[in-house]
């Protein structure tokens, strides 16, 4: 699979959000870089087909990002998410699955097993409206996972887990990344450490690096202190 | 004479084996939802309100029918604003509850949902009135159609007015924005109607003769401003 | 219709097109891509638009590429032991020695089973022009074929 961004900007009225951006990723896990601000999630964004880009492409083997099979294929997980109020983790996650066009009985099956694997069987039952949130966002990445989505693409999807859901939230990646182009955005190193091979750097809506993450911590925290201080 | 030799045509035709098809296609399968099954689907989401609002609505026509109270019609044309503001407020629910992302990145994508949405509430819309206005035009012995437009009228012009309301800014955060038009045509139709004295009958008389032509403008403006929100409801998000 | 189906008649028709395999997947392939890039959002895939990019497709490959001097020599698989060596024979002499045209749209009716208006829409022409030039194909098939027969 290649997901190719091809030049792409999002332009507002007095500010450049994302210029003249382009790269492509294939299966594996990239990890997205950034000051707030930088642009990640207008870029995470317009990959996810939310928002539509000023100007440039992009494509997931050719397909366009503005159309129905693209979103088939995809998962997206967004840095802050709302519920109907009424909803369970289980109602939840199938009414994304029915959305994305599952067939009721595959859907049953399917938000199942994904409850399972992000450990919320237990609350399966509970509305999400009592839930932490850390379980909140274990009940985002079951509905982005829902259609074993080609291209996931989940943005600030460590915040608000604690160490523990952290480690386990990594795990899953890791194993999905085999046949999935993983996309996520993050402030924290040690997630890019563990599970990105390929790093993608922002600022100011430009790219400023992209490579292989190959351990080199010294140039990531070098790269903290510049954006951060 | 040619389908004589189909099938010797069937291999003198035939090609080899493709090899990367199974790939592809798993790409871009069509969905194994019809469109009809998800507009349904959406129906279990619409919340209860939305439909009893609907069957007070014909309660009130049926039960006015029955009892021979005359004062059913302007109860039944008070409720039609609330069932409207209603009806927008449902269609919105994604935004108001924080779903808009989420629904736009799937296959069906958020305007569906809107459009789902807006289609099942207008239909029980339509049947509320093919139901109350010849009920409630036995008691009044004014025409179905009459009492239909009574009906319609302030159901439009409510809707008309809300969605644009709820496009904006101030609908983005509360319900009342739609409530409050709602609570405003309502109370309009009580003062002019019990108090409007010529007024009243100025208007009943306009909309005797041109009623319909009235309704639908006010429909044309309204399904105007449907799409419109159907079509800004994913750069809303 | 599935889509596999549909996938196997372009594919069908592109290799008729086209005399090799993967060219043929291709741009079977792209066909595909294109359709969605130009209808967006799908419910299923409406296969008389799929031929026509197709065969759009087609006559860009030809005008890119030197036609192959020795183009790949394929034959399918046996599907009717009943038939004899001879009219299997036959019938491949026979189809050689139409036109192109003709041989096309044996294929689209014959083979793939498409309708006179999907054929319309692809060549853009009248119904009634598809009618005939399907009869002056099989015509000719016809008499080409009992040439081959007398021939022995």
């Amino acid at each position: 699979m290649k997901l190719k961004v091809d030049r792409i900007t999002k332009q507002y009225k007095n500010k450049i959000a994302v210029d003249r951006i382009s790269f492509e990723l294939t299966e594996g896990v990239t990890g997205l870089l950034g000051a707030n601000g930088a642009g990640k999630t207008t870029l995470m964004r317009m990959m996810s087909g939310i928002l539509t880009p000023t100007s440039g492409e992009i494509t997931a083997d050719g397909i366009p990002v503005n159309s129905e099979e693209y979103r088939a294929i995809l998962g997206y997980l967004p840095q802050d998410f709302g519920y109907y109020p009424e909803f369970t983790a289980r109602e939840f996650v199938q009414y994304i699955a029915a959305l994305k066009g599952i067939e009721k009985k595959r859907a049953r099956k399917k938000t199942e097993e994904l409850l399972e694997l992000v450990g919320l069987t237990e609350s399966a039952g509970k509305k999400i409206k009592t839930f932490s949130g850390g379980m909140k966002q274990r009940v985002g990445i079951a509905q982005a996972l829902v259609n074993d989505p080609k291209i996931l693409i989940l943005d600030e999807p460590t915040a608000g887990l604690d160490p523990k859901e952290r480690v386990r939230f990594r795990n899953l990646i890791a194993d999905i990344s085999k046949d999935t182009v993983v996309l996520f955005s993050t402030h924290i190193v040690s997630d890019i450490e563990h599970i990105a091979s390929n790093v993608l750097m922002m600022r100011d809506g430009q790219l400023i690096h992209e490579g292989e993450w190959n351990g080199k911590q010294g140039d990531l925290e070098e790269f903290y202190m510049e954006e951060f201080k | 004479m040619a389908s004589d030799y189909k099938d010797l045509l069937n291999e003198a035709f035939s090609a080899p084996a493709p090899k990367g098809k199974d790939a592809f296609l798993k790409n871009i399968r069509p969905r194994e939802v019809s469109l009809f099954a998800m507009i349904w689907q959406q129906a279990a989401y619409i919340r209860v309100t939305a439909w009893l609002l609907a069957a007070l609505v014909v309660g009130v026509a049926i039960a006015g029918a029955v009892l021979k109270l005359e004062s059913a019609q302007n109860a039944v044309t008070m409720l039609m604003p609330f069932t409207a503001a209603v009806a927008v407020i449902e269609s919105n629910r994604s935004r108001r509850c924080g779903m808009s992302e989420l629904e736009t990145a799937t296959r069906f994508s958020l305007r569906s949902v809107v459009l789902a949405r807006m289609t099942l509430l207008g239909a029980a819309a339509l049947i509320v009135l093919l139901i109350a206005a010849p009920v409630i035009s036995a008691v009044t012995c004014e025409g179905a159609v009459f009492t239909a437009v009574r009906m319609v009228i302030p159901y439009l012009l409510t809707m008309s007015i809300s969605l644009p309301i709820e496009r904006s800014s101030l609908g983005r955060k509360t319900d009342l924005c739609s409530l409050a038009v709602a609570s405003v045509v309502a109370f309009v139709i009580y003062y002019v109607s019990n108090f409007g004295g010529a007024a009243f009958t100025g208007y009943l008389q306009v909309i005797g003769r041109w009623g319909v032509l009235i309704a639908l403008s006010l429909l044309a403006l309204t399904a105007a401003q449907q799409w419109k929100t159907i079509n800004k409801s994913e750069e809303l998000a | 219709m599935d889509i596999e189906e549909i996938y196997d008649k372009i594919y069908r028709y592109v290799y008729f097109k086209l005399k090799n395999q993967s060219v043929a997947e291709d741009i079977t392939q792209e066909t595909f891509l294109k359709y969605i890039s130009a209808k967006g959002s799908i419910h299923g895939y409406e296969i008389k638009y799929l031929y026509t990019i197709a065969r759009n497709l087609c006559i860009d490959e030809f005008r890119r590429v030197k036609p192959d001097p020795l183009p790949e020599d394929f034959e399918g698989p046996v599907t009717d032991a009943h038939r004899t060596i001879e009219d299997r024979l036959a019938v491949r002499e026979a189809l050689k020695k139409l036109d192109p045209e003709d041989q096309e749209l044996l294929l689209l009716r014959h083979v793939n089973g498409e309708s006179v208006g999907t054929i319309c829409t692809m060549l853009n022409i009248s119904r009634f022009a598809v009618y005939r030039r399907i009869k002056n194909a099989e015509e000719r098939l016809r008499s080409s074929l009992e040439g081959i027969k007398d021939g022995k």
